[in-house]
């Protein structure tokens, strides 16, 4: 962390300017689909953002979860937009060239004034404010962990963690909710050889990355978010090779379990430390690294098993009838 | 780290595209899409002026609600997207109807 | 170790909404329950609360500004016995609304909303409250859009678009406090925030985003679809207690961060509330259906919340108190209205007003349900909407702000306008008589009940005031009253 070199500047000038240009390309594309091509990239030049701030597990998170699933869910559906007979005047390829909404100068004076108010409150800022990092290195050796993003995301502030499992939860209940049958994925052609043998290699490898990334998250970057998206990536791929959807389309009670897992294992992590501890959420010093592992672990089946459903089929009994 | 400060300014920058994307272009997908690159702005915004002390290793408490916004944005992203997609199979365009 | 009703508000929902997920069949029992045990809790909550004054609790054992501190005050707890309350009664009118797949859509849904409000109104950390404002705006947009169709999918996503605009609004303004005073939580933040320029650009990002949700004026665009097409329960929940949450999280950063640095902004406030009392109940008189008139009347209502802010300065208590009332009133009031429009949907299959058949007399519980809701909004004595408007007035007139009453005063003449109207056209009989289905007794009398309540509030006036009380909220606030 010492003085920004000149190459850094440089670096950081270019990285940023990449970024606007590709959000601003992505925006304006008549191209639906190019738009979504270039958002992807944005999202994997943003994962670079982050290394260059020092944010290694928001990198993680970003390149599997902000570029990756959202990349395939914005595919997914623009297929599906095509293939569902959305028709439009201009052809199903693009919305209209060039389209404005009469709203346009109001928006351009709102944008204005909202990014030079930001700009200007960046540029003047006070000196002295620190923020909480010192608190956390200060508490971080009876947390439980080492690495201080999962202790403040699991253990400082595992509230938050507990609200937001919940958010995905309410998410994939949300969009099961709107009607029947909206499957992403494509009509799988007969997997080949070769995809099979690459899937049954992949199913361990995945696995195994998913485990280390979880695992590893409690003295280094990693976590229950990244290792849960690489499980959703794994699923993902599966998927679209044609194995294993029935049970996402329509899920048993089995499945059910998976998605509530995560959520759950904070509930009841929750109402246990208030019975036992007298308080929500606060962990034994000395169990705290096993307790945190215990809900990661937990979490991270779920953030898999939702994300892939997610993309991979949102209603239950799609074909074979049987229902919620 | 005076690197965030650039990379914050690039995050106000990218909130403002993306809401000026939001309310002009018609087609939900944009829309959509907007709202996440302005999502990533403000994540931008929310790590890039974090400072920690001299010496320090860097602020986790920003990085954990970014990561927390992260998760919630995909969330949010996938609902909008069913959304659209029943809306669109409803009226035949993916756009807000009285747009 | 002390009682855990608040920690119930928050985990039991969470549990029940989950367990609904599970077992869809038992879905509509497992809600009754969990609806049961939040009334409990709450009053169980109410009672700690009245011996123990105000209720904190550190989650994980972490003291602010490192951890996330539950805390509820008077204000907290009112806001709380409201949910409870609409909730119980979108809950029983909801178990004869919903059937088969709806109901198992419908129960983890709901449960997710109640346990977003609760975990909202219970929280007192800056982003810990942008997680349970996105937990409530998915679930009541997935809430808006559960019967299908393409005017509930087109209004559910219009409240997606804008309810997500907001939160991201709202985030902004945490980043920028954070990055200006270093801190989440808003006890630590109300000691440390001082009068510069961040801070004024914060009050802006945050008070758009939250009056985005709010729909006050001239952000309110999104709520006539929505709310008017989604299903009746849902909007008696959404008109009812969603809008009230980013109110409450206004409330809450005006009072105790923002208004004592920036107190110019209440001007803007209370001009933005004035014309969303005199536009809304003009454009509900103009409304053809019922559903709509309710819905812009909710337009109306917020903007008496927002006429209270230019007054705070110098009434504080009697001002604060009169939103707080207000809201408190609408909540039980508003949910009545939309309710009893539900039976009536039901009953006739359509909710033209002009063509309301003689409902008074085939319907009396609806029709007297829609009266006494009425009656709140309007703001007629006796009852909460009277006490709340009379509250106001008292304040507005101590200042000699003539201008905030006439707004009052036109406004309750407006809305006895439109209420009037519908009331009128109960009596009479529609040009083609309408073959009536039947309309359950469960859901008449749930809106009955909270029309009732809304009256109710007037008498027990006294009583929740001092309720109001505990812990004092408008501590910084009532030199002047």
């Amino acid at each position: 962390m010492g003085a920004m070199t000149l190459l850094g500047w440089a670096f950081d000038g270019l990285v940023g300017t990449g970024l606007v240009w590709l959000a601003w390309r992505a925006l304006s594309s008549p191209s639906l689909y190019a738009a979504v091509v270039l958002f992807v990239a944005f999202g994997l030049l943003l994962t670079l953002a982050w290394v260059r701030l020092n944010a290694p597990d928001v990198a993680l998170a970003e390149a599997a979860i902000g570029a990756g699933l959202t990349g395939a869910l914005l595919l997914g559906a623009l297929a599906r937009l095509r293939g569902s007979g959305a028709r439009k005047a201009s052809g199903a390829h693009a919305d209209r060239p060039g389209a404005r909404i009469s709203a346009w100068p109001l928006a351009a004076t709102a944008t204005l004034a909202v990014v030079c108010g930001l700009a200007a409150t960046l540029i003047f800022r006070e000196p002295t404010t620190v923020g909480l990092g010192a608190e956390v290195t200060r508490n971080l050796p009876v947390s439980g962990v080492s690495n201080p993003v999962t202790a403040v995301l699991l253990n400082f502030r595992g509230y938050d963690t507990l609200l937001e499992t919940g958010v995905l939860l309410l998410a994939l209940i949300g969009a099961r909710s709107f009607g029947p049958a909206i499957d992403y994925a494509p009509e799988p052609a007969p997997a080949g050889p070769v995809l099979e043998a690459l899937a049954r290699f992949l199913v361990p490898l995945a696995i195994l990355v998913s485990g280390y990334l979880l695992w590893v998250g409690a003295y280094a970057p990693g976590g229950a978010f990244q290792a849960g998206a690489v499980l959703a990536a794994l699923g993902v791929v599966l998927v679209l090779s044609g194995q294993g959807r029935g049970r996402m389309t329509a899920p048993g009670l089995a499945v059910r379990f998976l998605f509530v897992l995560g959520p759950a294992a904070f509930v009841i992590m929750a109402a246990a430390t208030l019975a036992l501890q007298g308080r929500l959420l606060e962990y034994p010093p000395a169990h705290a690294g096993v307790l945190i592992l215990v809900l990661e672990a937990a979490a991270t089946l779920s953030i898999g098993a939702i994300l892939l459903a997610l993309f991979a089929g949102s209603s239950f009994g799609k074909d074979n009838g049987t229902g919620p | 780290m005076t690197a965030g400060i650039v990379y914050a300014l690039v995050g106000a920058v990218l909130f403002g595209l993306g809401l000026y994307a939001l309310i002009v272009r018609p087609h939900l997908l944009r829309k959509i899409i907007a709202l996440n690159v302005m999502g990533s702005g403000t994540f931008l915004m929310l790590v890039g002026t974090g400072r920690s002390g001299v010496g320090l290793p860097p602020d986790a408490v920003p990085q954990a609600m970014v990561i927390t916004g992260i998760v919630v944005a995909v969330s949010a992203t996938a609902l909008a997207l069913t959304l659209m997609l029943r809306l669109a199979d409803e009226t035949g365009r993916a756009e807000l109807p009285g747009d | 170790m002390e009682a855990p009703w608040a920690q119930a508000l928050i985990l039991a929902p969470l549990a029940g909404a989950m367990s609904a997920f599970l077992w869809p069949h038992r879905a509509r029992a497992i809600g009754l329950v969990t609806m049961l045990l939040l009334v409990m809790s709450v009053a169980g909550l109410g009672i700690q609360m009245a011996r123990f004054g105000i209720y904190r609790h550190l989650v994980g054992g972490w003291a602010p500004p490192l951890g996330i501190e539950l805390y509820a005050d008077g204000l907290s707890l009112l806001l709380l016995a409201a949910t409870a309350v609409v909730g119980a009664g979108v809950s029983v009118y909801a178990a004869d609304y919903f059937r088969g797949h709806d109901a198992a859509h419908f129960w983890p849904l709901w449960l997710f909303l109640l346990a977003a409000l609760d975990a909202l109104f219970l929280s007192r950390d800056i982003f810990n409250i942008y997680v349970t404002l996105e937990l409530l705006g998915l679930a009541a947009v997935a809430l808006t859009g559960l019967g299908g169709g393409r005017d509930a999918l087109g209004g559910a996503m219009r409240y997606l678009l804008a309810t997500l605009l907001g939160s991201l609004l709202y985030l902004l303004g945490v980043a920028m406090l954070y990055h200006g005073f270093g801190a989440l939580d808003i006890g630590v933040l109300a000691l440390r925030i001082r009068p510069t320029p961040l801070v004024w650009a914060t009050l802006g990002l945050m008070g758009a985003g939250l009056c985005l949700k709010t729909a006050v004026f001239p952000l309110h665009f999104w709520l006539p679809p929505a709310h008017a097409n989604a299903p009746a329960p849902v909007s008696a929940a959404l008109s009812g207690l969603v809008v009230k949450a980013s109110l409450y999280v206004l409330l809450r950063m005006w009072i105790d961060v923002f208004g004592t640095v920036a107190a110019g902004a209440s001007v803007l406030f209370g001009v933005l509330g004035a014309v969303a009392v005199l536009w809304g109940s003009l454009q509900a008189l103009r409304q053809a259906r019922l559903k709509l008139l309710v819905a812009y009347s909710t337009v109306a209502q917020i903007g008496y919340l927002f006429l209270a802010f230019p007054l705070g300065a110098a009434s504080g208590w009697t001002a604060w108190g009169a939103v707080a009332y207000l809201a408190l009133s609408h909540a039980l009031a508003k949910a009545a209205m939309f309710l009893a429009t539900g039976n009536l949907l039901r009953f006739g299959g359509h909710d033209r007003i002009a063509d309301l058949d003689r409902v008074a007399q085939r319907l009396p519980l609806t029709t007297w349900a829609f009266a006494l809701a009425g009656v709140s909004i309007m703001g007629l004595p006796p009852s909460g909407g009277f006490v709340g408007k009379w509250l106001l007035l008292q304040a507005a007139l101590a200042q000699g702000r003539w201008g905030i009453a006439a707004v009052v005063v036109v406004g309750g003449l407006l809305a006895a306008a439109y209420v009037f109207r519908v009331l009128g056209h109960t009596f009479t009989q529609a040009p083609v008589p309408h073959e009536a289905r039947p309309v359950p007794a469960h859901m008449q009398w749930a809106a009955l009940l909270l029309a009732g309540g809304a009256v109710l509030l007037g008498f027990i006036a006294p009583f929740v005031l001092s309720m109001l009380r505990i812990g004092h909220p408008f501590a910084m606030w009532e030199a002047g009253s």
